[in-house]
């Protein structure tokens, strides 16, 4: 186990460098910097933008830049926002905690939900509710969020003022302890229903499919042969098993909880990471961009190792490989 | 049971939104079907007024103040302010965006101000004298200023903020370079530890001695100047070192109406009033800066989460959803700058006046800009905004009125002649024109269109690139464009130099005309404004008729102001946030 884990991470460093060779130059590459934006200035001249420039290393060769970017990675410096011009690690730091807030709750109840609902559609295959489950199912996965969000927030935070209209916490707000966390809560529903049945979807046709699948497994037959009863068939002998290849569907979610969701946020006014980036493509704040690309790169390796982990754990038959 | 109730609450939930949905779409669409008359004659009357028709400009009083939601009327002594999102570099020197500079202005004051007309009248500055010969600027600060913490503004102050905007690592947006001050390059590049041109004569006055002078030198070194509190802001400060001062974005200190009490980034500025304030103390105690999205800033307004916005785009839509509310005030101002298509001009079939010329009159200009603003932009003949005095008059200039006829004369005149395929040929050259249209731009989804078949008809093929932002500006910065939809903010004063002088900063179209370059030249070095103005009139009917770029539109921008609140003084050359401290609750 140990050893699997040391193997992997060694093995993860040659995919780190090229992945931050890639992140670079997607970004460095692309036309225009920050500077560019303040060429529309009246009273900006040419020699000025090249002064600007070169304070940021911008006039160097592409390479050189790489070296100091990554140089200074190392050393734990992310390196200053041009947009916010704070540290990149204090931007990200500030917003991304505000995502995640409703990326887990999200996760808790979409897998939640999407395993009954997939799993009792599973078990009666081809019924009315099965039908249904389809139907709706495939309804919210089809509608786009900004549709969606913008609807909710008409019925509940216009129409009846059941919630608050985005934010997320009250205008001038002074409360502390539970006051405030109540607040929060109020003001997190909408954005937590809305991205937990644009994402439920497709769980839900996982779970089911994998039941399913399990369910007509020889040694579920075996179980029941052995006149188990249906709960401890179903829950102890299927479910475990159909779980199985979720494990790597639930791993790779974890760099999702950190990455925030541009259009909820933006419908929402929540102050997560996702508008920021979005305002950092449109502006070019290349430390911030490359910053948290890079931190969303390192997530999804550590992702896929706690997965292949996980699934040593879960399943013997892959430990001893 | 319980599941099979939840899902089905759900499936009523899904099937009742999708209902909704088709019942709502119509009532969201542009209005212009409704409008459509059975009678043909009737409805082609109704499409020439259309385009011809303009939006009210100037302020729109509320129909129904009593409408005021109860929410907000709640808050006596807080006013809630919608802007987009700051990012919270609330310093002058430093900060990027519109929406950090209301918050700026609110908390820190320029030495000069601007008035409503855009003449220059004093802000921290009680006074000022400009030396004989141009070279010598003296500044008299008002023995009232104070900042918030009680000390008087001094001359150390402004001389600091001159020190640090020429420092050799600083990096923001202010671009002092212009004023030429006495010493620059020895501070900048050289030993020397202070300005040169920079004296502290009393702790009331300082002077300043450039090298060169123009007619926007008292605006560089007053308007753009925001004075912070040395005491505050310098410590460590030396030559080289703005690591403290870029420290304190977040924690703003200065001598404006209110103190920043909290930043919550992402979500609102908490602002208390400065009770000191040298102009006497403001009127509403608490001010909150609200971050607020296109997608629900009008319905903020309407349940009373915000008393005021100034990020409300203006468009047929909006407007008639502001108006509904009752409640609210609209301030309708021309924006300050223009929009105008890019033109290439180091491009051999952009070099012949009359071919430009052409493509004004062949280009249904009052089309595109209706259809991008449905009447809430004017059409313009000449790059300069029209409430500038520098405007020139209109009756000696060329109105490009859609023309087709008279621009396919002036493309044959040009020697651009129809094959028979439609095109317009010259020695063997198809004449096409390759549009770099930035997305997602609402102008260029109105532009391209009509352009197309406009220029069609004149026998020129089109071609829409998209690109985005960035993009675009990285091919016009390298000459690699050859036409692009752009659009300029103007400054204060009404000087084109940096435009369309062919050594000007933004000229990347490589346009030059000798006679422009001279005159813009001598309106700079001109101090008086009514000789000025005559050196301009003649500047723009040259550029007027010469065509540097294709003129669009003038925009119109919009502060909407809950009908509780009064006292704004806004105007397209000052921000609604200079007059925080005259704002009352009624």
């Amino acid at each position: 186990m140990k050893q699997l884990l040391i193997r992997r991470l060694i093995q993860s460093i040659p995919t780190l460098i090229g992945a931050s060779i890639l992140v670079f130059l997607v970004f460095t590459l692309a036309p225009g910097d920050f500077v560019t934006q303040m060429s529309a200035d009246a009273n900006m001249t040419q020699e000025r933008l090249d002064e600007i420039r070169a304070l940021h290393g911008l006039d160097q060769p592409l390479y050189k830049q790489y070296l100091t970017w990554m140089g200074n990675l190392l050393t734990g410096n992310f390196g200053e926002s041009v947009l916010h011009r704070q540290p990149v690690t204090s931007v990200i730091n500030t917003f991304m905690w505000n995502s995640f807030l409703i990326a887990i709750i999200v996760l808790v109840l979409q897998w939640i939900i999407a395993s009954i609902v997939g799993i009792m559609a599973a078990l009666r295959q081809y019924s009315i509710y099965d039908s249904a489950v389809t139907l709706i199912v495939f309804m919210a996965m089809s509608f786009p969020s900004f549709f969606l969000g913008l609807l909710m927030l008409k019925f509940f935070a216009v129409d009846y003022q059941i919630f608050p209209l985005g934010g997320m916490r009250s205008t001038g707000s002074t409360l502390t302890g539970w006051a405030d966390f109540w607040d929060v809560m109020k003001h997190l529903a909408l954005p937590v229903i809305v991205l937990t049945l644009l994402n439920i979807g497709s769980l839900t046709r996982y779970f089911r499919t994998n039941m399913l699948e399990v369910i007509r497994q020889d040694y579920v037959r075996t179980a029941r042969a052995k006149g188990l009863k249906e709960r401890v068939v179903i829950f102890k002998h299927a479910l475990r098993n159909a779980l199985l290849p979720l494990i790597t569907l639930f791993a790779l979610e974890i760099p999702g909880l950190f990455s925030g969701a541009i259009i909820t946020e933006r419908i929402f006014n929540w102050p997560g990471i996702g508008r920021v980036v979005l305002d950092g493509i449109f502006q070019r704040d290349y430390p911030l961009l490359m910053g948290f690309t890079m931190l969303l790169v390192v997530l999804t390796i550590v992702a896929n190792i706690l997965a292949d982990l996980m699934y040593g754990v879960a399943d013997p038959r892959v430990r001893n490989r | 049971m319980k599941k099979r109730s939840f899902s089905l609450f759900l499936c009523s939930l899904l099937t009742g939104a999708l209902l909704l949905s088709a019942c709502t779409q119509p009532a969201a669409q542009p209005t212009e079907q409704n409008q459509q008359q059975p009678n043909q004659s009737e409805q082609n009357q109704q499409e020439q007024t259309k385009a011809g028709e303009k939006k009210e400009l100037g302020y729109i009083k509320a129909t129904d103040p009593s409408k005021v939601p109860d929410s907000a009327k709640q808050r006596t002594d807080t006013m809630v302010l919608g802007i987009t999102d700051p990012q919270g570099i609330f310093n002058y020197w430093f900060y990027n965006t519109v929406y950090d500079r209301y918050v700026i202005e609110a908390v820190t004051e320029r030495l000069l101000s601007v008035a409503k007309d855009a003449t220059v009248i004093p802000g921290l500055a009680e006074k000022w004298e400009i030396s004989d010969d141009g070279l010598t600027y003296t500044f008299h600060i008002d023995k009232r200023a104070k900042f918030s913490d009680g000390k008087p503004v001094t001359a150390e102050d402004v001389a600091f903020a001159y020190h640090v905007l020429l420092d050799p690592k600083y990096d923001g947006r202010s671009n002092l370079s212009k004023a030429k001050i006495k010493g620059e390059d020895a501070y900048k590049n050289g030993n020397a530890t202070s300005l040169e041109g920079v004296k502290v004569i009393d702790p009331q006055t300082i002077q300043v001695q450039v090298e060169e002078a123009n007619a926007t030198t008292l605006l560089l070194l007053g308007t753009e100047i925001f004075v912070l509190p040395k005491h505050y802001y310098g410590k460590d400060f030396a030559k080289g070192n703005l690591e403290y001062i870029k420290s304190l974005h977040q924690k703003p200190m200065g001598s404006g109406p209110y103190i920043l009490k909290e930043f919550i980034p992402g979500q609102e500025v908490r602002l208390v009033a400065n009770e000191n304030y040298w102009k006497g103390a403001p009127k509403v105690k608490n001010l909150i800066f609200k971050s607020t999205t296109a997608e629900t800033q009008i319905q903020s307004l309407k349940t009373g989460a915000t008393d005021f916005d100034a990020s409300i785009s203006v468009n047929a839509d909006n407007v008639e959803a502001l108006k509904e509310l009752g409640f609210v005030d609209l301030d309708m101002l021309l924006n300050n700058g223009y929009g105008y298509i890019a033109i290439n001009h180091k491009l051999p079939k952009f070099q012949d006046k009359r071919v430009r010329q052409a493509l004004m009159y062949g280009l249904n200009r009052e089309e595109v800009v209706y259809a991008y603003s449905q009447g809430y932009a004017e059409v313009i003949d000449v790059p300069q905004s029209k409430l500038s005095w520098g405007y020139p008059d209109e009756s000696k200039l060329t109105k490009y009125s859609y023309d087709p006829e008279k621009a396919k004369q002036l493309l044959d005149e040009a020697g651009w002649k129809l094959e028979s395929d439609g095109y317009r040929y010259k020695d063997g050259q198809k004449f096409t024109i390759q549009f770099s249209a930035s997305t997602p731009n609402e102008v260029n989804d109105a532009l391209i269109p009509i352009a197309v078949e406009n220029y069609k008809e004149l026998g020129i093929e089109f071609i829409a690139e998209q690109l985005e932002f960035n993009a675009v500006i990285d091919k016009r910065n390298k000459g690699e464009h050859e036409m692009a939809f752009l659009a300029v903010g103007l400054s204060t004063d009404p000087d084109p130099y940096g435009l369309f002088h062919s050594k000007g900063g933004s000229n990347k179209d490589a346009y030059s005309n000798p006679k422009v370059d001279e005159l813009l030249e001598a309106g700079l070095k001109e101090f008086d404004q009514a000789k000025r103005k005559a050196i301009y009139q003649e500047a723009y009917e040259i550029i007027n008729d010469d065509i540097p770029v294709l003129f669009m539109y003038q925009r119109y921008n919009l502060n909407t102001i809950s009908s509780r609140l009064s006292g704004f003084v806004i105007s397209p050359y000052k921000y609604f946030s200079e007059s925080l401290n005259e704002v009352q609750i009624n």
